[in-house]
């Protein structure tokens, strides 16, 4: 890892302000720093503004106050540097699966057979093989997950940014995706931020956990994740489930809040 | 694909329902055709005020030999150009009002009079202006025709998620890249219903047209057999009209049906 980090997020904050209805703040003053090829795991109660963060980063909304850099620049618009692999997956429905997964190759200008290849191995790679020439309104929200997340991989991003990609699984497929992306990350230099609801996936997956409050979203806490989590038994060792309890009675606290807040 | 071996007593059942939903349907239709001929060779009409559905087929026969292409063809020529230009010039305008504030400001309160306003009013003016010829009634149409167009596709420009927009952004588009491939696509089936809108307008449109400044054409020929008190004639053309009007809007149908594979409405039985 570099010393220099390559996300460096300071004093940014967010409003929403819709055309109708009151303003939403959604991040208040969040800063954080997030290393080459460090691995992230981004937790908080619903709406605390994990998405936005997301966006920001992504270059899909201005930034009014505070400031993000990458590599050292400051982030001025989306680029392919950024991959971000929506919530809501977000997949073209008038695009099969290959040709949403072929999409960003094409605005690359990859040659039309290399493209195919990598089509192909991207899509034998999440498991959709047989079902390239579907189009997302025949497939399983699982489905649609994994397309979303080999269309965002196959044009090589830098920073991953996912917004709880795995969300939609069923516990096994989502475990092979887990094992899946870590054997990525391990084979090839990224950078992950990756939002989840699940506490356990957060700590098999991170190197650092960051907490984030009830709205205004804030980051709480940064808990630090980095051991061994290649040995089979890894969900069992202490070390593993004491991380899992610190972090969750810390989520759960702001899970109450964001409750209490709404009761207001 | 699965179970190929039980596919044909599957099959022979889908036929027969769909046959019966067919018979169902177009029942209604032969009824009243039905009722038409009885009704009229019951003496409680003259053959001039009602002439049986018999006679006026017969009429129809005749005039194929006759005048019948070149009317049809003519009224057709005038609707489907105008739609085509409607539909274009409608789409690039509607665009062009979702991209650019200074379009919207000049455009919105033109479409918002505009729309609502019986655009048929305008026939003397444009007979003035542009004569009796095909390009007044063309005219007449894409005026007519546009504002479904226009209205539809910034309906449908702005339902577009923003994620979806986001997404090809993400992934290296451009501006005008995102506006071809992301944006008109996601809008399509918006779009599309109104075209299914304009279409009809259009040939009525066409026909009103001709009716009011003569000639050939479905509507010239129906204003002259009236003018020679033909009722026979007068019932020929709107048989005619309500045929050539349904075939437009079900060609439409099949065309929206294979530009939308992708919509799960093209995967639900067609009810229209
Ligand atoms: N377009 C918008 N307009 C107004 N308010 C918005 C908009 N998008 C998000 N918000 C508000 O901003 C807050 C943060 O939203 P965000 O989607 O970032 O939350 P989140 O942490 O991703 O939640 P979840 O875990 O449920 O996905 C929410 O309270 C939401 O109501
Ligand atoms: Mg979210």
């Amino acid at each position: 890892m570099s010393s220099q980090p390559q996300i460096v997020i300071e004093g940014v904050s967010h409003v929403y302000r819709p055309t109708r209805g009151k303003e939403v703040t959604a991040l208040e003053n969040v800063s954080l720093q997030v290393g080459q090829r460090e691995f992230l795991a981004l937790l908080g109660p619903s709406g605390c503004g994990k998405s936005t963060l997301l966006y920001l980063l992504g270059g899909f909304l201005p930034i009014e106050k505070g400031s993000i850099s990458v590599d050292g620049k400051p982030v001025a618009g989306p680029g392919p540097d950024r991959g971000i692999v929506f919530q809501h997956f977000a997949l073209f429905p008038w695009k099969t699966v290959r040709a949403n997964i072929a999409y960003g190759l094409e605005r690359q200008g990859m040659a039309r057979e290399q493209r195919e290849a990598r089509v192909q191995s991207l899509v034998d790679l999440v498991g959709l093989s047989g079902f390239e020439d579907s189009y997302p309104s025949q497939l399983s929200g699982g489905m649609k997950q994994r397309t979303a997340l080999a269309r965002t991989l196959a044009f090589e991003p830098a920073i991953l940014l996912m917004d709880e990609p795995f969300g939609a699984l069923d516990a096994q497929t989502r475990h092979l995706m887990q094992t899946e992306l870590l054997s990525i990350w391990q084979r090839t230099p990224k950078t992950v931020i990756f939002v989840t609801h699940d506490v356990q996936e957060a700590v098999y997956l991170a190197d650092r956990v960051a907490v984030m409050s009830a709205r205004p979203g804030r980051i709480k806490t940064i808990v630090d994740t980095k051991f061994d989590k290649n040995s089979r038994d890894v969900f069992k060792a202490p070390h593993f489930v004491d991380k899992v309890d610190e972090i969750w009675n810390l989520v759960r606290d702001e899970a109450i809040k964001a409750q209490g807040g709404r009761g207001m | 694909m699965a179970g190929v071996a039980h596919a044909e007593p599957i099959d022979a059942a889908r036929f027969f329902s769909a046959a019966g939903l067919v018979v169902a349907r177009s029942s209604v239709v032969v009824l009243l055709l039905v009722g038409w001929e009885l009704f009229a060779r019951s003496g409680a009409v003259t053959m001039f005020v009602l002439p049986p559905l018999s006679a006026v087929l017969e009429r129809i026969w005749i005039d194929a030999s006759g005048d019948l292409w070149l009317n049809v063809g003519l009224t057709l020529y005038r609707a489907v150009v105008g739609f085509l230009i409607a539909a274009v010039a409608g789409i690039m305008l509607g665009m062009a009002i979702s991209r650019s504030a200074v379009a919207r400001w000049f455009f919105d309160p033109i479409i918002s009079v505009g729309f609502p306003m019986p655009k048929i009013a305008f026939l003397p003016i444009v007979i003035l202006w542009l004569g009796v010829y095909d390009v007044s009634k063309i005219s007449m149409v894409v005026f007519d025709a546009i504002f479904p167009v226009v209205t539809a596709t910034i309906i449908g420009i702005q339902g577009v998620e923003k994620e979806l927009i986001w997404s090809a952004r993400n992934m290296g588009a451009s501006k005008r890249e995102v506006m071809w491939q992301v944006v008109l696509p996601a809008a399509l089936p918006q779009i599309l219903t109104g075209l299914q809108v304009a279409l009809p307008i259009a040939l009525i449109v066409a026909i009103v047209a001709e009716m009011a400044m003569g000639g050939y054409g479905l509507g010239g020929a129906m204003m002259t057999s009236s003018r020679f008190a033909d009722s026979r004639g007068v019932f020929a053309a709107l048989v005619e009209i309500a045929i050539v009007g349904y075939v437009l809007v079900k060609l439409m149908a099949v065309l929206r049906r294979r530009l939308l594979v992708w919509h799960q409405e093209a995967s639900e039985p067609a009810t229209v």
